[in-house]
C-alpha cells in the first residue's frame, strides 16, 4: 500500500539527501534563468557572423586576403551586442523567477562568466600572435571554440543540457571546417542553427526558460 | 547514561515542506521566489505545493505576496525570521539525531 504523501515517515537519510537535492537544484536553477532565449539569441549573432564571413570571402575574395584581421574584427564586433543582449534576457528572466541579493549576485556571476569567455577571445588569439595578415583567417574558429568551451564548462556546472549543446556546436562546427572547404561555412552555420533549435526546445522543453 | 535523539520539527520534517523550506532559506534573507520558479524547481503540482505552502504559512514560517512586475501579476513566497530559525534549529537537531549512538 501507497503511504500517504503526509504521514510518510521521513529517515533522516532522506531528509539529508532531499536538502542537498534542493540546493543544487535552486543553484542551478538561479544560474540559468533564460538560458534557451539566450541560447536562441546567439544562434542568431553566430548566423550573422557567419553569413558576413561567407558574403565577404565570396563576394570581396581580394580584400578577405589582404585584411584577414577583418573576420576577427566581425566577430569581436558581434560580441559587444551578444554580451549586452544576454545580459538583458538573462535579467528579465530572473527577475521573473526570483527577486533580491541571491538573483542578483547569480545574475552577475553569469554575466562576469561570460565576460571572462569574451575577453578570452580576445586575449588568447593575441597571445598566440594570431592578429597578423598571415594566421587572421584563423581567428574565428580559435574564438567560437572558446565560446563553445564556455558553453560545455557552464553545463557541467549548472545544467548538462548546455554541455550537450556545447559539444553539439563542437561537432557542427568543426567537422564541417575541416572535411569541407568551399562550404564549410554555410553548411557549419545551418548545423550550428539546428544544435540551438534543438538544445533551446530541449531546455525549454525541461523547464527553463 | 542514555542520550535521547531530539525531536524533529513536524511542519518541516515531510518530504514537500522540507524541500520548500530548503529552497527558502538557500537565499539571503529578504529574497523572495515566484511561485512559479519554486514548483518548477521542486517539480511539483500546483495542488500539491499550494497545500504545503498554507501549512508552512499558517505555521508562520513563510509568507506569500501577490504583486504585479511588469503588469502581470505574480505571487511570491518568501521564508520568514521564524522560518529560517526553526530550519536552523531542525537542521541542528537533525545532525544530532544522525550522531546520536545509544549505549549498549
Amino acid at each position: 500500500m501507497q503511504r500517504s504523501e503526509e504521514t510518510a515517515a521521513l529517515s533522516t537519510h532522506e531528509s539529508v539527501q532531499a536538502i542537498h537535492t534542493t540546493v543544487d537544484r535552486a543553484r542551478s536553477s538561479m544560474y540559468v534563468a533564460g538560458s534557451a532565449t539566450i541560447l536562441l539569441f546567439w544562434t542568431a549573432i553566430a548566423s550573422v557572423g557567419m553569413g558576413s564571413q561567407y558574403a565577404i570571402l565570396e563576394l570581396a575574395p581580394e580584400f578577405a586576403d589582404r585584411s584577414p584581421w577583418v573576420f576577427g574584427a566581425l566577430w569581436g564586433g558581434l560580441m559587444v551586442p551578444g554580451m549586452a543582449g544576454s545580459a538583458i534576457i538573462g535579467s528579465r528572466a530572473s527577475k521573473k523567477m526570483a527577486l533580491g541579493d541571491s538573483a542578483n549576485n547569480a545574475g552577475k556571476k553569469v554575466f562576469l562568466y561570460w565576460l571572462a569567455v569574451v575577453a578570452a577571445m580576445f586575449l588568447i588569439p593575441a597571445a598566440v600572435g594570431m592578429w597578423n595578415a598571415e594566421d587572421g583567417h584563423k581567428i574565428p574558429g580559435v574564438t567560437l571554440g572558446i565560446v563553445f568551451l564556455g558553453y560545455i564548462l557552464f553545463g557541467i556546472m549548472f545544467r548538462p543540457a548546455l554541455a550537450v549543446v556545447g559539444v553539439g556546436f563542437v561537432a557542427a562546427f568543426y567537422i564541417p571546417y575541416s572535411l569541407l572547404d568551399d562550404v564549410a561555412i554555410p553548411v557549419s552555420g545551418g548545423l550550428m542553427l539546428a544544435v540551438a533549435a534543438v538544445g533551446a526546445w530541449w531546455i525549454g522543453k525541461s523547464g527553463d526558460n | 547514561m542514555i542520550s535521547e535523539p531530539v525531536d524533529l520539527d513536524e511542519t518541516i520534517h515531510q518530504s514537500t515542506r522540507l524541500r520548500i523550506m530548503t529552497l527558502l532559506v538557500s537565499v539571503a534573507e529578504g529574497d523572495r521566489f515566484a511561485y512559479g520558479f519554486v514548483q518548477q524547481t521542486l517539480g511539483l503540482t500546483g495542488g500539491n505545493l499550494t497545500t504545503h505552502l498554507r501549512k508552512l504559512e499558517e505555521a508562520d514560517y513563510l509568507v506569500i505576496t501577490k504583486e504585479f512586475v511588469d503588469s502581470k501579476p505574480r505571487t511570491w513566497v518568501q521564508a520568514t525570521s521564524l522560518g529560517r530559525r526553526a530550519f536552523a534549529t531542525y537542521l541542528s537537531n537533525l545532525q544530532e539525531v544522525l550522531s546520536f549512538q545509544p549505549d549498549r
